[in-house]
């Protein structure tokens, strides 16, 4: 017979060496929340690749050789990926540099234009002080780009540190799952398993989504000969993880280079055009097949998680922002499940019943 | 020969023994050695200690069992005499539980671990993605599954007449 079967009388002492526990890992967290971090993210893309080291794990090859051939193969790849985008970029970064007092002398001159005309037909726009407000932009907007050159660090460390978790594979996940209650197992796998599909696909397909439109955008913006074409691309792909904004965020900041390149309108129609198309084909195609699978996300709720995560943990807030909503929203709908069929807030569903015996 | 040596190094000897066990598995008959991957893909492994229970009836089912290793027992509370009453006894190979694939209502038996035993199970919401996702390997587990239930209210229905 089951020994769990046997009615025991619930101690509560059993709970404290798992709670004390607990609380000690939390206060390492918090007190060393810097060295954590590259941790936190490695494990994020170690989850992210983890179905890719399965696929050759299942096909019979061992785990290290997996590992090692993906990081040899993914390897070669960024290096050329890196060689050339860094090529590309530094030559933009650099002329952008140069270029930058004349492109912002050009925007100053051509809102101080604006803002002349709406301050004469509108006077109450002149308390908004328009012009100090876009001298200050343009003095900070550069500086603040290559400030975000050093985060570049993390691109180093993090694969290094994802290697070492990949190789280990699902060890620390596997005994915790081997030593849950064995009675509770199947609830909790079945909750785990159902988190591990949606936030995985909403994980995987974003990021496909992302490069793939980065790929386009990059194709298309150098078809056009517009400058900082790179640039423009990379700042496009990780804005598209945000619904809508991806194709906005393109529009606007083609449509500026393109004014300050030629000086014309066409070319800021073409532009226009080309990000419409892009918009389309997303909701037509990428969309309805890469996150088919995935759990539902409103863009209004994305927005929101991407405010609130800046606001609880700044850049890396927002970029953890959607996968925690992601969890948040599978934790709510199953426990709402749960409450209906374990706690019985709907009566029990009737099973099948047919009149008609087997023959 | 060294390159066999490498070639053995490679290969994961427990998966691929793993694969072989799947593949003699009714409920995956007729499922090519290459799709049987998928389903290893979707399966959950754990191990039971001899005596712990994996389910209790009236539990909701939310997957199907396989035994690898080790042996479960099924037991049904006897309504009249309040006794529970060992209805079946489950080896390697066999599996159990399949209703929770079906729909998730809740369990008819209690499960127990008579020794150490290693089961793999099948979520509904794996078969589902299965069912989508490879709809070949879905509905040869679909049609197995079908087979095996319709197989199971045969031996109930057989059961009165034989022993008349």
């Amino acid at each position: 017979m089951p020994t769990e079967g046997v009615k025991q009388k619930t101690s509560y002492t059993q709970f404290l060496l798992p709670a004390a526990i607990g609380l000690a890992l939390i206060y390492f967290v918090v007190l060393a929340k810097a060295a954590i971090f590259p941790f936190i993210l490695s494990a994020a893309l170690a989850y992210i690749l983890n179905p890719l080291i399965r696929y050759f794990e299942v096909r019979g090859i061992k785990r290290s050789y997996a590992v090692a051939g993906l990081y040899i193969g993914a390897g070669v790849l960024v290096f050329i990926v890196v060689y050339l985008l860094f090529h590309f970029l530094s030559f933009e970064l650099e002329s952008l540099q140069q270029s930058w007092p004349e492109y912002a002398g050009r925007l100053q001159q051509f809102m101080l234009n604006l803002n002349a005309k709406l301050v004469k037909n509108y006077p109450f726009l002149a308390s908004l002080r328009l012009e100090q407000k876009l001298d200050h932009f343009l003095e900070v907007a550069p500086q603040f780009i290559l400030e975000l050159l050093p985060a570049l660090t993390l691109l180093f460390v993090v694969p290094f540190i994802t290697f070492f978790m990949l190789i280990g594979g699902s060890g620390i996940i596997d005994y915790l799952l081997s030593h849950l209650p064995s009675k509770h197992a199947e609830i909790i796998l079945h909750i785990t398993s159902r988190i591990d599909a949606s936030l995985g696909n909403y994980l995987r397909g974003i990021l496909t989504e992302a490069c793939i439109i980065f790929l386009i955008s990059f194709t298309g913006l150098l078809a056009m000969n517009l400058n900082y074409a790179a640039f423009i691309a990379i700042l496009i792909g990780i804005s598209s993880i945000v619904p809508y904004l991806g194709a906005i965020v393109g529009a606007v900041t083609s449509s500026i280079v393109a004014y300050l390149q030629f000086g014309t309108l066409v070319p800021i129609v073409r532009i226009l055009a080309f990000f419409t198309g892009i918009r389309f084909f997303d909701d037509w195609f990428l969309q309805p097949y890469i996150m088919k699978k995935a759990v539902k996300l409103n863009p209004a709720i994305i927005l929101l998680a991407l405010m609130a995560g800046w606001e609880l943990g700044g850049i890396w807030g927002v970029i953890f922002s959607i996968p925690v909503t992601c969890i948040i929203k599978e934790i709510v709908q199953i426990a709402v499940e749960l409450q209906e069929t374990e706690f019985h807030w709907k009566p029990k569903p009737e099973p099948t019943r047919i009149s008609i015996p087997y023959t | 020969m060294r390159i066999l040596n490498f070639f053995s190094r490679l290969y994961d000897e427990e998966i691929l023994c793993k694969m072989d066990f799947l593949k003699n598995i009714s409920l995956f008959k007729g499922t090519r050695r290459s799709q049987l991957i998928h389903v290893l893909e979707s399966l959950q492994e754990r191990t039971y200690l001899k005596g712990e229970t994996i389910f209790t009836e009236g539990d909701i089912g939310r997957a199907l069992f396989i035994v690898f290793s080790g042996k479960i027992a099924l037991s049904r509370l006897d309504r009249s005499t309040q006794k529970s009453e060992t209805i079946a006894e489950v080896h390697p190979g066999e599996f159990f539980g399949e209703m929770a694939l079906l729909e998730e209502m809740p369990r008819t038996a209690t499960a127990y671990a008579l020794e150490d035993t290693k089961v793999f199970m099948l979520f509904k919401i794996k078969l589902e993605s299965l069912l989508f996702a490879r709809p070949v390997i879905g509905v040869t587990i679909a049609a197995a599954l079908a087979k095996i239930m319709s197989a199971r209210l045969r031996a109930i229905i057989e059961k009165p007449q034989q022993q008349e």
